[in-house]
């Protein structure tokens, strides 16, 4: 597979996954950061606080698992090509 | 990942690369890795963060200056200040008023038995006025600062954050006359704190 296919194929996943970790971050921090019974409309300093941090978090944390994801999948095609060349 | 970065480019610049491990149906192979990389992995765009884009209400951006102003209105600093300048009027008007039910304002040592002039008797009534002022600007500020860096640093907004700067407010003030006047501060102020969150709550 082409390396133009493959960032073609990215590019237009790219927004889907884009929207559903945005709704995921979303309900995430709003479960952590926000509690259920609330008396006024906006937001607390404690509350704005915690998910300034939680959006951080959940950031950085798609960044590093993305990246270790990929180092994992090539090592894994890279096991799977050599099985394939040694049995071929 | 040296090695294995290696095997990526390699796999990328020839055309027939491994991943074609699968043979001989038409249906061409995804090679996950590659797809990968580009979608979450090193060679990802670099993305514009926007809710608008990312599937939330498409709401105009606020200006820098908006955010500044914002984040100025919600800071530490800000609600001390409100509080301050709040706790002065407060106890203004409250040391004015416990002057004004008071028998001894006015009284002149020197002479205990004279009528104080009405002049006096405003001036004593302006001194316990700014007296209680301050003081009450001074606690107000100390609360409020203390309330909003614990509220911060919990990253929670509940009553316990009144009562932790209830303590510590009450506890520096009464340190100044010992340890165990602080200790009483502490608790007095503390359980004072309680009962205002809980009648507010």
């Amino acid at each position: 597979m082409d390396p133009m296919k493959a960032q073609q194929l990215a590019a237009e996943l790219e927004v889907e996954m884009m929207a559903d970790m945005y709704n995921r971050m979303t309900n995430a921090c709003h479960r952590k950061c926000v509690p259920p019974h609330y008396k006024e409309a906006e937001l607390t300093k404690g509350e704005s606080v915690c998910l300034d941090r939680c959006v951080a978090k959940y950031l950085d944390l798609h960044e590093r698992l993305g990246r270790k994801l990929t180092e994992l999948s090539v090592q894994d095609e890279e096991m799977m090509r050599k099985a394939a060349v040694g049995s071929g | 990942m040296a090695a294995s970065t290696g095997a990526a480019d390699a796999a990328g610049s020839e055309p027939t690369g491994p991943g074609s491990s699968v043979p001989s149906m038409g249906s061409p192979t995804i090679q996950y890795s590659l797809v990968l990389e580009h979608l979450i992995g090193e060679k990802r765009p670099v993305k514009e963060l926007n809710p608008a884009v990312m599937g939330g209400l498409p709401v105009p951006p606020k200006s820098e200056e908006q955010k500044m102003i914002e984040r100025g209105m919600e800071s530490c600093a800000f609600k001390a200040v409100l509080a301050c300048v709040g706790g002065f009027v407060l106890g203004g008007a409250f040391g004015v008023f416990t002057a004004g039910i008071d028998t001894n304002v006015g009284f002149d040592p020197k002479d205990p038995l004279r009528t104080p002039t009405a002049r006096e008797v405003l001036k004593d009534m302006g001194q316990r006025g700014m007296s209680y002022a301050k003081n009450f600007a001074i606690v107000g500020a100390m609360f409020s600062c203390t309330e909003c860096i614990i509220e911060s640093h919990r990253g929670k907004s509940d009553w316990k954050n009144a009562v932790y700067s209830g303590c510590v407010t009450g506890g520096a003030i009464g340190f100044r006359a010992g340890l165990k006047a602080g200790v009483l501060g502490c608790g007095g102020f503390a359980a004072f704190s309680a009962a205002i969150e809980y009648y507010l709550r």
